[in-house]
Formats: C-alpha cells, sequence, structure tokens
C-alpha cells in the first residue's frame, strides 16, 4: 500500500526532493557566503597583525640599536660630553656648552632612531649654549 | 511503467478487478471515435491541432474530449476520447486511476483481429474494412470460434503516457519542468559556492607565506602579546617625537627655545621671544593641540602624553 501511495504521488515526491536539493544548494550557498566572509576576515586580521608586528619589531626591536646609542658619544666633540653611562638596556647622556649646530644634531639622531625617551632636558646655558640631559631605553 | 505493465482490454462488459499493481489500458471503441484521414500535413502536432474540427459532427458537445494522432501509413489515424468517462468506468471496475499507465487504442490491433475476440455476453471485437469494430455476437453465429488474443506479447507502439497524472496533483509536463528548474537552481547555487569557497584561495596563500616567512608569529596569541608590547611604545614615542617636532615649528629669528624637557608624562618646553611674537606662538600652538601660556616674557608650550 505505502509502494501504491509513492507510485501515486511520484510527480510530488520528484518535486518535493528537487525542492529539497534546491534548499540544500541554498543553504550550501549561504554557508560558503558566511564562511568565506568570516575566513575571509580571519586571514586579513592574520596578514595585518603579522605585518604589524614584523614592522613593530623591526623599528623597536632594531638590532643596530647599539651601533647608534654608541653614536651619542662621538655626535659631538668629546669635551662637550659630560658623561655617559649605559647600563644593561638604559643609556644616561649628558652633554653641556652645545651650540645650534650640535644640539641640532644630537635632537635629529634621537628623533630619528628608535630610542624610547625616558628623559631629555634641554636648558639654555648662556647665550646659544645649551646644556642636554637624556636618559634613553630600547 | 511501460512494457512491464499488465495490459487489459477495456470494454464495458469486462469483469471487476482486483490488483495493486499499475496497469497499461487497451481501449476498445466503446470509449473512442475513430477517424482515418489523408491529409497533407508532416508532423503529428500539426494533424492534432487540425483534430477538434475533424471530429466536429461526431462528438457529443456536452462531453470533453482529449484527441490522439499517430501516422499509420499513408493516412492519419485520429482518435477522440473522453478521459473523464473512461476512468469512471474504469474506478467502477476497480482500477484506480493512479493505476492506469499507458493508454492504448485497440485499433492498433487492426491485423490481429480479423478472427474476432469475445467480449463478453453480447460483443465481439473484429477488423472490418482495416477498423476494429465492436460487433454483435448474434451476426457471429453460435458456432463462431472466438480467437483468444494474449495481450502480453502484442506489439504496441501508439500509448498515452498519462496514467502517472491522475492521481497527481502535478501534472507530469508540469511535475518535468519544475524538476528542471530546480534542478538547475541547484545546480547554480552549488557552482557559486564552490566558486565563492575558492575565491580566497589567494588570500590563504598570502597568509601561509607570511606565516612560513615569520614562523614564530603563527599563533594569535603570540601576536597579540608582542603587539601589546610594542604598540603603546610606537604610540607614545611617535607623539613625543611629534611634539618635540611640532615645538620647533613654533621657534622662529624672533624666538628661541629656553627650555624643553621629555619625560614619560608630558613634553614641556619655554620659548623666549618678543610680546608680538610670544601671541604668535600662542595661536600657532593652540592651532597644533598644544597647551600653551604666557608666562612674562616667555611661553610654555606643553603637551600631556
Amino acid at each position: 500500500m505505502n509502494l501504491m501511495i509513492l507510485k501515486r504521488f511520484k510527480n510530488e515526491l520528484i518535486v518535493f526532493i528537487a525542492s529539497i536539493f534546491v534548499i540544500y544548494a541554498i543553504f550550501y550557498k549561504s554557508s560558503a557566503d558566511s564562511f568565506v566572509k568570516n575566513k575571509k576576515t580571519d586571514i586579513e586580521s592574520s596578514i595585518s597583525e603579522i605585518s604589524r608586528v614584523v614592522e613593530l619589531k623591526k623599528v623597536w626591536k632594531s638590532k643596530s640599536i647599539l651601533k647608534k646609542i654608541n653614536l651619542f658619544k662621538t655626535i659631538v666633540s668629546k669635551n662637550k660630553l659630560e658623561s655617559f653611562k649605559k647600563r644593561g638596556q638604559k643609556v644616561i647622556v649628558k652633554y653641556k656648552g652645545l651650540n645650534i649646530k650640535e644640539l641640532n644634531s644630537v635632537i635629529k639622531h634621537i628623533m630619528n632612531n628608535p630610542f624610547q625617551i625616558v628623559k631629555l632636558k634641554i636648558d639654555k646655558q648662556g647665550k646659544e649654549k645649551y646644556r642636554v640631559e637624556l636618559i634613553c631605553k630600547w | 511503467m511501460g512494457k512491464s505493465n499488465k495490459r487489459l482490454l477495456v470494454h464495458k462488459d469486462m469483469p471487476n478487478i482486483t490488483t495493486n499493481e499499475n496497469i497499461d489500458i487497451i481501449l476498445t471503441p466503446q470509449f473512442y471515435t475513430f477517424l482515418k484521414e489523408e491529409l497533407g500535413v508532416k508532423f503529428a502536432y500539426q494533424a492534432k491541432q487540425i483534430a477538434p474540427s475533424l471530429f466536429d459532427d461526431y462528438l457529443d458537445k456536452s462531453k470533453e474530449y482529449q484527441f490522439f494522432v499517430y501516422k499509420c501509413e499513408e493516412y492519419w489515424c485520429f482518435f477522440a476520447y473522453d478521459i473523464d468517462e473512461m476512468s469512471l468506468f474504469l474506478e467502477s471496475r476497480g482500477l484506480k486511476k493512479y493505476q492506469i499507465g499507458k493508454i492504448f487504442f485497440a485499433q492498433e490491433l487492426s491485423d490481429k483481429l480479423d478472427n474476432a475476440i469475445n467480449l463478453g455476453e453480447k460483443t465481439a471485437l473484429k477488423t472490418i474494412d482495416n477498423i476494429v469494430a465492436l460487433v454483435p455476437k448474434r451476426l457471429m453465429g453460435s458456432k463462431y470460434i472466438y480467437k483468444d488474443l494474449d495481450l502480453k506479447d502484442l506489439s504496441l507502439n501508439h500509448g498515452i503516457s498519462i496514467g502517472s497524472s491522475f492521481g497527481s496533483l502535478i501534472p507530469l509536463k508540469q511535475t518535468v519542468a519544475i524538476t528542471i528548474l530546480l534542478t538547475i537552481l541547484s545546480t547554480i547555487f552549488i557552482l557559486e559556492g564552490n566558486r565563492v569557497k575558492s575565491s580566497i584561495a589567494d588570500s590563504e596563500e598570502k597568509e601561509e607565506l607570511l606565516i612560513s616567512k615569520n614562523s614564530k608569529l603563527s599563533s594569535s596569541r603570540i601576536r597579540k602579546s608582542i603587539l601589546a608590547q610594542y604598540e603603546p611604545i610606537d604610540k607614545i614615542e611617535r607623539l613625543k617625537r611629534d611634539t618635540i617636532e611640532d615645538i620647533s615649528k613654533l621657534l622662529s629669528s624672533n624666538s628661541h627655545l629656553k627650555e624643553l624637557t621629555v619625560d614619560e608624562k608630558k613634553v614641556s618646553a619655554v620659548i623666549e621671544a618678543n610680546k608680538a611674537t610670544i601671541n604668535q606662538i600662542i595661536s600657532n600652538a593652540t592651532k597644533k593641540n598644544l597647551t600653551a601660556k604666557k608666562e612674562g616674557s616667555v611661553v610654555r608650550v606643553e603637551r600631556v602624553l
């Protein structure tokens, strides 16, 4: 009897199966869209994170930082270097009697290199003479 | 359905049937009107178009007829039948509409019915002048030997496949059309889904390449930890440098830096200048979002980090 019912409603059954197939296909397409959307967001976020980490490490963990730190000793003449103390990853540099040109060289060196400025103090001591105290780490 | 179905000769004296199987039926002339015409048409659909007009004078106008045409030698064989009458009769004999497979016409048996076959108490079926007709048995004589016709082995080529549509809510043609449409739609959706899925292959490749170059950064946790360490440093150090640059732009030939202090919390500068220049410095500093305050003959400029 069940077989007879199936035979009787064969057309409806075929249309029903085709409808189920199309519903499955719509669901498949929709889940593919949502999968791709999420995956794309994840990938873009990963790529952006990796690129940012690489960029930050390149800047703030530069391998040539020590060379650049040591340049504080020679950037102005020796007699103007009051003190240079390097402890671990920290340096304390003091200059005295710097003229504008020398002051600009020191500031430019600080500005263009990835030192973390803990303290920078510039005081005018007389006409066009400056005292600089710098503490920085890396 | 088709060849595997049992066959049944349908006539008004037929006995009741008890079966659950599908049956192909052969209608006797009691259920159809037959015309044989020689027409100048080439295709069956053309012949079918003119069929209603051919039967104009032969059919009961109160009934609704279906027409069937096929080519028989140089003629066209036309059949008009009332499907409701036929199906009601079959139901009265125990055969449900949906059990009807193909419908054939007894005219196809014309070459097999030179000798009549017995259709019950009163009628016989016989070919007369190439047309299958019902003949009263009294005309055949009491000693006439009726032929036994085995329907199973007969070759019948002109059947109508409408049986499957009888019990259905959706007719066969619409079923086929809907199914084809839905299948095409499904295929499009699945292909589109696959295309969408493969569209991120490039991004995945780029990510894999980056990770292979920086294998230590494959974990999102490690990346986030590094970012948490370096991003605040990057932000604050850039701000310190930008502020020093902004302060340096406030200086001119009429002003000079007296003091500059940078620490973890703020950048502060004291600039010496004449009265007119001080106002200019304050105005420019405000534009750069720096806090500027006049203190006697100097101006203090600062930005909190």
